[in-house]
């Protein structure tokens, strides 16, 4: 990059904050993802807040320098990786939390992590319910961009269902704020949907294409302090799908609601019977761990007997196996790591949701590669609010190995194509994607002529939100 | 130490994948309140987590990374506190792995390292002073320290040439429970810092002959009040050399089963509100952590106010893995941010149990002005016994 450039977006950060040292930017390469291969940025610039990135991008603009924004580089799918010789803009300085009790809402800035937003919270009585699973490195910002999902979302949907607003620098350096503190008299963030159309919406789930987040507001809850753990077998898919559906029609509040084939079940508990102190057992065809919250006891109460009514109705019986869903839940804000780590090899994964009753499309499908491709392999999924499942199929490989991670390349970008044909939709829409979206031409045309207009210069995160 | 095998360095470097829970989690459930003291305390790039010293250590070694000392600065920009590996869900030790990359890249220079191994070899201690100086403390002692027995006092590098009184006081607590104690004519160097900064051939050597000192010495067992000797002679002589030394214990968990068995009659010292600072090596390394506590709670006179984080998620007072020498600002800067955290419990003083710990948080606590003091347990220990007398 330019010595002039550097200059410049030196004067904005100070020295300290910008690097173009190799090292330095060899860990800027890449992120969590194993997705995508290492490309190495530029510079890296590390802001302390949204005029600064304004002024950045403002550089950026002029000389049509390729900017990518990260946050805590937990994402799994490549959203982070930058250009050659890009500009990453890193945005872990941006630690401000504002709460407003009143609003029943708090605004977080950029840099902050689920893990740190719920000890802020939890010494309020409140919490944000919703935690992806890589809530202790990755930011609320970071997590609405890619509009995750995770413990919490089978009662409260995605990450962009909490959101009341957004503070964002587009990319031609303008600062807006949507939601309800556009008004600059309003006592804080309490209404998404104000000033006409949802503007809000336009940048959860963008991955960074179409602004820099600095901030987001978003709804807060009262803590829930009783909880309900139960194991839930079926001898059939259908059964155990119908059961979701069934739960969510009674209004039983189940927070987290996972499905598990049972050879998949049985491979997760290799790793995790033990710690969670699980005897080794034969696990039904599905088996549905599901956590059930109330901030009052006597609705718990009354929503656990529903659930095991409603198991029954659906044909399945009441395992009672507890530390299963114990552990999910109270572990939730760890789980992806161990779940990352557990069997010791490095994978990719494609993110989709599916509807409840077509889950067990999804485990089709990924076994289908799995056996054609012969590699190791899973998917499970849980619940998401209304009516949806969120998968997350996990293809592993041996990083050594360049060959067997070929192949997952292979059958990765398989997958796409087949996935989709059951009628999955993907809510992170990732580069895998691209081309492999039958019907959605006009959706992707639309999408990119709001691109071109905000981005007129292609400087932001370009070919990474669905190949746009 | 055995050859290393760099097929399986890299399988251990390839554990880590990138998820980057080792900058700054809050996990109040486990009581992890931040996690690297670098990350905060430096500008933030992720070369100053562990993340980053993964990837450029891997780098460095694959010939991606050219091997130059500003290359290699992350990896010695490290204290190697091991809170990291505390939260990290890999099947490694990412400090550990660090420690043993250093040494394979020894080729790179670096001035500070060099600069201990040349006094250790030279000298027996890394702060370049003449070995004999190292007993002369025992020549302010009330009473006499022999030169043999079957206890040794093995008083350590920075407690016999910088904390004297750490090592008048270990010797008094001795002395006054009747321990029938020795300190070496010649003490040697245990050799830490050597194996922190990637000396690992060095520290062989200087292993090899401490081990063989100690045991001409006629030592059946060995007292410490050093936490870096504690770790090094305890596990690193063992597990790295395959070097048998007598029983080791340190002297809080000596002191710690006296009280216990009530054999110390302690009176009361001046009241006061104490924190206790977790050293990283017989903490995270040894799980040395409820005997320091039974000691305080056994001095009459001192009410424990725990800080956040503490015991194996507590962080590092920023002197350890060779920084103190290699970045003597940003060692102390790590260190004025734990005596921050120890202002905010209202304790009037930090009690550790480690010299170099004492030392490193005194100097940020001067950094940043505070009034919070840092002693060693056995200054108060020494105290208490004394107050009875």
């Amino acid at each position: 990059m330019k010595k002039e450039i550097i200059e410049r977006i030196s004067a904005i950060v100070g020295e300290e904050y910008i690097s173009t040292r190799k090292d330095v930017l060899l860990t800027y390469a890449s992120s969590a993802s194993m997705a995508k291969e290492p490309v190495m940025p530029g510079a890296v610039v590390r802001p302390a807040n949204a005029t600064e990135i304004s002024e950045i991008l403002k550089i950026a603009n002029e000389y049509k320098i390729d900017t990518t924004v990260r946050s805590g580089g937990t994402s799994l799918q490549g959203e982070v990786i930058p250009k050659p010789d890009g500009l990453v803009v890193e945005l872990m300085r941006l630690k401000d939390i504002k709460l407003f009790k009143d609003l029943r809402s708090v605004r977080v800035g950029a840099g902050v992590t689920y893990g740190e937003l719920d000890k802020f919270l939890s010494e309020h009585g409140l919490w944000v319910p919703i935690t992806p699973e890589s809530a202790l490195a990755c930011t609320i910002a970071g997590n609405t961009a890619v509009n995750g999902a995770g413990p919490g979302s089978s009662l409260f949907g995605c990450t962009g269902d909490l959101i009341l607003g957004v503070e964002v620098v587009l990319p031609n350096s303008e600062i807006i704020q949507t939601g309800s503190e556009t008004n600059p008299n309003a006592p804080g963030p309490f209404l998404r949907y104000a000033f006409g159309p949802d503007l809000t919406g336009l940048f959860i789930g963008s991955l960074g294409s179409l602004g820099v987040i600095t901030s987001v507001s978003l709804k807060v809850f009262k803590r829930m302090e009783y909880f309900d753990y139960n194991t839930y077998g079926f001898d059939t898919p259908e059964q155990a799908e119908r059961f979701l559906i069934e739960i969510r029609q009674w209004d039983v509040n189940a927070v987290f609601a996972s499905i598990y084939e049972g050879p998949v079940l049985e491979l997760f508990m290799e790793m995790l019977g033990d710690e969670y102190g699980i005897p080794p057992m034969e696990w039904p065809h599905r088996t549905v761990s599901m956590t059930i919250g109330r901030v009052r006891k006597d609705m718990l109460e009354s929503d656990a007997k529903k659930a095991q009514e409603l198991c029954k109705e659906c044909g399945g019986w009441v395992l009672g196996v507890k530390e299963l869903p114990r552990g999910e839940w109270n572990e939730r804000l760890w789980t992806f790591v161990r779940a990352s780590y557990v069997h010791g090899w490095h994978w990719r994964t494609l993110y989709h949701h599916q509807t409840p009753v077509n889950i067990h499309r999804s485990v089709e499908e990924i076994t289908k590669v799995m056996d054609k491709y012969g590699f190791l392999g899973h998917t499970a999924g849980f619940f998401t609010d209304h009516a949806s499942a969120n998968m997350y199929p996990h293809l592993y490989f041996d990083p050594t190995d360049q060959e067997d991670e070929q192949k997952i390349v292979d059958a990765h970008d398989e997958l796409a194509v087949t996935l989709y044909k059951t009628g999955a939709v993907p809510f992170k829409l990732a580069p895998f994607w691209k081309d492999k979206m039958e019907g959605t031409e006009k959706y992707m045309e639309f999408l990119k002529k709001i691109k071109d207009t905000i981005d007129p210069n292609g400087i932001m995160n370009r070919g990474v939100l669905g190949g746009i | 130490m055995n050859e290393v095998d760099l097929d399986d360095l890299r399988e251990e470097l390839l554990q880590c994948r990138r998820c980057g829970i080792c900058r700054e989690a809050v996990y109040d459930l486990k009581g992890f309140e931040g996690i690297c003291p670098i990350w905060r305390n430096t500008s933030g790039f992720e070369p100053s987590f562990m993340r980053g010293k993964i990837q450029i250590a891997i780098a460095l070694l694959d010939g991606v990374l050219e091997r130059t000392s500003e290359n290699a600065e992350a990896l010695y920009q490290c204290t190697l506190c091991g809170n990291c590996t505390q939260i990290c869900g890999a099947e490694f030790h990412p400090a550990h792995v660090i420690e043993t990359v250093r040494g394979i890249l020894e080729e790179i220079p670096n001035e500070a390292r060099d600069r201990l191994a040349a006094s250790i070899s030279t000298n027996d201690n890394p702060y370049q002073e003449e070995a004999s100086v190292k007993r002369e403390w025992v020549k302010e002692m009330e009473f006499d320290i022999p030169t043999e027995g079957d206890t040794l006092y093995f008083t350590g590098c920075t407690a016999s040439l910088r904390m004297q009184e750490t090592a008048k006081n270990t010797a008094r607590i001795l002395h006054a429970v009747g321990e029938d104690f020795f300190v070496m004519e010649n003490e040697p160097c245990c050799g830490s810092v050597l194996l922190r900064t990637g000396k690992q051939e060095v520290a062989r050597t200087n292993a090899e002959r401490a081990a063989k000192a100690i045991k001409e010495s006629g030592a059946k067992k060995i007292i410490v009040s050093c936490a870096g000797c504690m770790k090094t002679l305890k596990k690193d002589f063992a597990e790295l050399f395959d070097l048998d030394l007598p029983e080791i214990v340190h002297i809080v968990q000596y002191a710690a089963q006296l009280i216990e068995e009530q054999k110390i009659p302690l009176k009361n010292i001046e009241t006061k509100k104490v924190t206790y600072h977790d050293p990283c090596h017989i903490g995270r390394e040894l799980g040395i952590y409820d005997e320091p506590r039974k000691v305080i709670d056994g001095i009459p006179g001192l009410e424990l106010v725990e800080m956040n984080p503490n015991r194996s998620a507590a962080i590092c007072c920023g002197a350890g893995g060779g920084l103190r020498s290699y970045d003597p600002d940003l060692s102390k800067r790590i260190a004025a941010d734990r005596v921050k955290v120890a202002e905010g419990t209202g304790a009037e003083i930090i009690i550790t149990a480690c010299p170099f710990c004492e030392t490193n948080l005194n100097s940020g606590a001067d950094l940043i002005n505070s009034s919070v003091r840092t002693v060693d347990i056995v200054d108060l220990l020494a105290g208490s016994i004394k107050a009875q007398e």
